[in-house]
């Protein structure tokens, strides 16, 4: 549309309306010597067509021309430059004030009066070049950082989808969950999980990373990875919490931490496990009308070394029905429109507004927003509402988590042996385990899974390897010596072996398989009265086999004694171990 | 994986903290934290809500305490278990030895 | 009004000056309408439209001021005023005066472009 780039600084393209054709002479010859490109019209109609077609960048109009005046055409044209600044100088023969003025009121930018001085006129020209200057270097201004605006608001739209994409694995949407996840917050890094736990229940994390924008919320991915697998693998609240520490610790910059609270909610007990670090006060919403504070009582993740970092948790009884309420900072720190907080005292009001607990959410959620209406787009908030609820509805969660226990590998073998001092060293039973957790179906039983191999290994390890005789441990002062004979030989040892074997077949309909875990050291191996004696004992020892024996369909002993096979049978539809035994129970 | 211990305000309570993987390990610092405390002590409370795992051989750790407690008139109570925790407990009957507070 | 000269002759130069070659077109420009609007304002009032009347009046003046002929400019402001307020009693008297005036311009005018 603009013609600058065709002519140098200084000149410009201007139009002239006037119905005079001597005034128009003698404006044209003054223009021209200047230096200025003129185009021409004789009336108000001819000087908005001219306008069209030429693109000026500047107008003198006479104000009253026949056809359409002067101020009908000043409007017309200033319409047709739109955002761009055409400046309207009005000629005129008038001189009183208040008709000079009044050029300037119906829409002209300036007035030029007759006679025509070209002195002036070239002043004029020159201030409005140098307004219209300003005016584009603004209005570049302003584009550039409208599309800087579209560029991270379109990198904002990326992080949310792949934030999305490591959520969507969780069970935010089950029944007894509501939540208010703002988009604002949800780029400014809060995060909201929820996931089944393959033995029952749910974990339930909230957290806000301070600083904000697309830097926060790429602290969420390696949050979402660790939560939603180490759940899904079986952990335990206080390992996970362990875990994400560690973890943020690692890679955060320093002054970058994550305030967040985690709960592990067991249906089948009824109990809710909270660790808050950082997070505002959580309250759990009784019947009664009564309310617990879930304080903070741990510095936020990220901050502690590992050694010194605190997964203690509070542990609550909960009733169905009775609810648990978690928000980010952001709640408290709406403002209204004269610059007041939300706050506390606000949400206490609310809780205590009466009604039932599951009432409370809605409210809270209503109450924030009608309290920061109208009030730019501060809207950061994130709130999430947990009901304790009945058993049954573990059932319409559970297939999320093993969507389909035909995945993972389901036909499989290994071996791992340690030799030497490498025994000293190194515990392999973790990596055993977390191999196991690949299959889906196993998920449901690694305590069991550990506690078997623990046992099968130590055993090689302790009795086989190193020849400790478990009668040491009968007694106290035996136990005491038992163990520390074992750190001395452990120390010492140069020969020796223990390896583990693990096979893994599913069944024909793949809804259960068997692992097979023989478990062979390099000793002299026992006899089978040995074995027996030791998994019938009593007394401190034996407790070891004795536990192997409870969790697997069938123990035996194979080569010359030092090798056992430990056969663990597991089928879905079950989250129960083998013998019956269940977490807990719920209290009448 | 450690402990750490707390009495309670009249002095008659021992309350120990076992956090992490109780285990083998742990068997010179657990029997420390009770072993050399004075006689007055006469309730012990062993809080698990930091244990992760518990193996056989701390099962024989927890009756070397309730040996060195008393035997038979001990008092000895272990309190918020978590699920894996729990299930060894049931296993091996513990709930015939010490009290288990869910 | 009989202390003004007919032609501002500072403004004639310093126009003389812009136009440069063109001064005697633009001044030939002038006349000829000049004449058109002595016309068009007879018309206007013969026809008693003040409106007309006016608007040439108006135009005329502002030719006249910046041909720099001040008497005539005056005429033509009496003139405007009067179409303004609607009262065409006294056209004919306005009409003489700016034709009178006319006359005295060109002459000088022309002389000015011999020069």
């Amino acid at each position: 549309m603009t013609i600058d780039a065709a002519f140098g600084s200084g000149s410009l393209r201007i139009l002239i309306a006037d119905d005079n054709q001597s005034d128009r002479m003698i404006l044209h010859a003054i223009l021209t010597r200047q230096g200025h490109e003129v185009v021409m019209a004789t009336d108000g109609m001819e000087a908005v067509e001219a306008f069209h077609r030429e693109n000026p960048q500047m107008v003198l109009l006479d104000a009253m021309m026949p056809r359409m005046d002067g101020l009908e055409a000043a409007r017309q044209i200033k319409a047709a430059a739109g955002e761009q600044l055409v400046p309207i100088i009005f000629l005129t023969s008038l001189s009183d004030p208040e008709s000079l003025a009044s050029c300037l009121e119906v829409g002209g930018d300036d007035f030029l009066s007759k006679p025509y001085n070209r002195v002036i006129l070239r002043a004029k020209i020159n201030a409005f070049r140098r307004m219209r200057e300003l005016h584009q270097s603004l209005q570049k201004e302003r584009d550039l950082s409208h599309r800087r605006n579209e560029q991270m608001l379109h990198e904002q739209e990326m992080a949310r989808r792949v934030f999305d994409n490591i959520a969507h694995r969780g069970c935010l949407g089950a029944e007894n969950i509501r939540y208010e996840a703002s988009p604002m917050s949800i780029f400014n890094g809060d995060v909201l999980f929820a996931s089944p736990k393959p033995s029952g229940g749910m974990h339930l994390f909230v957290s806000d990373f301070t600083g904000h924008g697309l830097p926060a919320a790429i602290g969420a991915v390696p949050l979402a990875e660790i939560f939603y697998g180490m759940t899904a693998k079986g952990f335990a609240i206080s390992d996970i919490l362990r875990e994400t520490n560690r973890k943020l610790q690692a890679i955060l910059p320093p002054g970058v931490f994550c305030c967040a609270a985690m709960v592990d909610l067991n249906l089948k007990s009824g109990h809710a496990e909270v660790w808050n670090g950082g997070l505002p006060n959580g309250y759990l919403l009784r019947h009664d009308g009564s309310t617990d504070e879930l304080r903070s009582r741990h510095l936020p993740l990220g901050i502690l070394p590992a050694d010194r970092f605190s997964a203690a948790c509070e542990r609550h009884s909960m009733e169905v029905g009775e609810h648990l309420l978690l928000c980010s900072d952001g709640v408290m720190e709406s403002v209204n429109g004269e610059g007041e907080m939300f706050g506390e005292e606000r949400i206490l009001e609310v809780i205590a507004g009466g009604g039932a607990p599951s009432d409370v959410f809605e409210r809270l959620r209503e109450a924030v927003r009608s309290f920061s209406e109208g009030v730019g787009s501060e809207d950061d908030i994130t709130i999430l509402d947990v009901a304790m609820a009945d058993e049954s509805l573990l059932e319409a969660v559970e297939p999320e988590v093993l969507p389909d226990t035909g995945a993972g590998p389901l036909d499989w073998e290994m071996s791992y042996e340690l030799r030497n001092e490498t025994l000293a060293r190194f515990n392999p039973v973790p990596l055993l385990l977390h191999i196991c957790m690949d299959v889906p179906g196993l998920r449901l039983f690694s305590g069991e899974l550990y506690t078997i191999i623990t046992e099968l290994f130590n055993n090689a390890l302790e009795h086989g390897v190193l020849r400790l005789p478990s009668s040491l441990k009968d007694s106290p002062a035996g136990f005491s010596r038992y163990y520390s004979e074992r750190e001395r030989l452990l120390g010492e040892i140069t020969q020796g072996a223990v390896s583990i074997r693990l096979e893994h077949r599913s069944d024909a309909q793949r809804r259960g398989g068997r692992l097979l875990i023989t478990v062979e050291d390099s000793g002299d191996g026992f006899s089978e009265e040995a074995l027996s004696q030791s998994l019938a004992h009593n007394g401190l020892s034996g407790r070891g086999l004795a536990l192997v024996r409870q969790f697997c369909n069938n123990v035996r002993l194979c080569g010359k004694g030092n090798c056992i096979e430990a056969e663990f049978v597991w089928h879905t539809g079950r989250s129960e171990s083998r013998s019956g035994v269940f977490e807990g129970g719920r209290q009448p | 994986m450690s402990i750490t211990t707390e009495r309670s305000d009249d002095g008659s309570t021992l309350t120990i903290h076992i956090q992490g993987r109780f285990d083998f390990s742990s068997h010179q610092a657990f029997r420390h934290s009770y072993e050399g405390a004075d006689s007055s002590i006469t309730h012990y409370v062993i809080d698990m809500s930091e244990t992760t795992y518990l193996d056989s051989s701390a099962l024989g750790m927890l009756l070397l305490l309730r040996d060195y407690a008393g035997g038979e008139k001990s008092d000895v109570r272990i309190e918020n278990c978590n699920g894996d925790v729990r299930r060894i407990l049931t296993i091996s009957n513990f709930e015939q030895l010490f009290q288990i507070d869910d | 009004m009989s202390d003004q000269q007919h032609l501002d002759h500072e403004a004639l130069t310093e126009l003389r000056d812009v136009m440069g070659d063109e001064f005697n077109i633009l001044i030939n420009t002038f006349l000829e309408d000049a004449d058109e609007r002595l016309r068009q304002i007879t018309e206007a009032a013969r026809a008693e439209d003040a409106a007309s009347f006016r608007k040439v009046a108006h135009s005329f003046k502002g030719s006249s001021i910046n041909i720099g002929a001040p008497i005539l400019a005056d005429c033509c402001f009496a003139a405007e005023q009067a179409g303004k307020e609607e009262n065409l009693s006294h056209s004919a008297e306005q009409i003489a005066a700016i034709e009178g005036e006319l006359a005295t311009v060109s002459e000088q005018l022309r002389r000015y472009m011999q020069d």
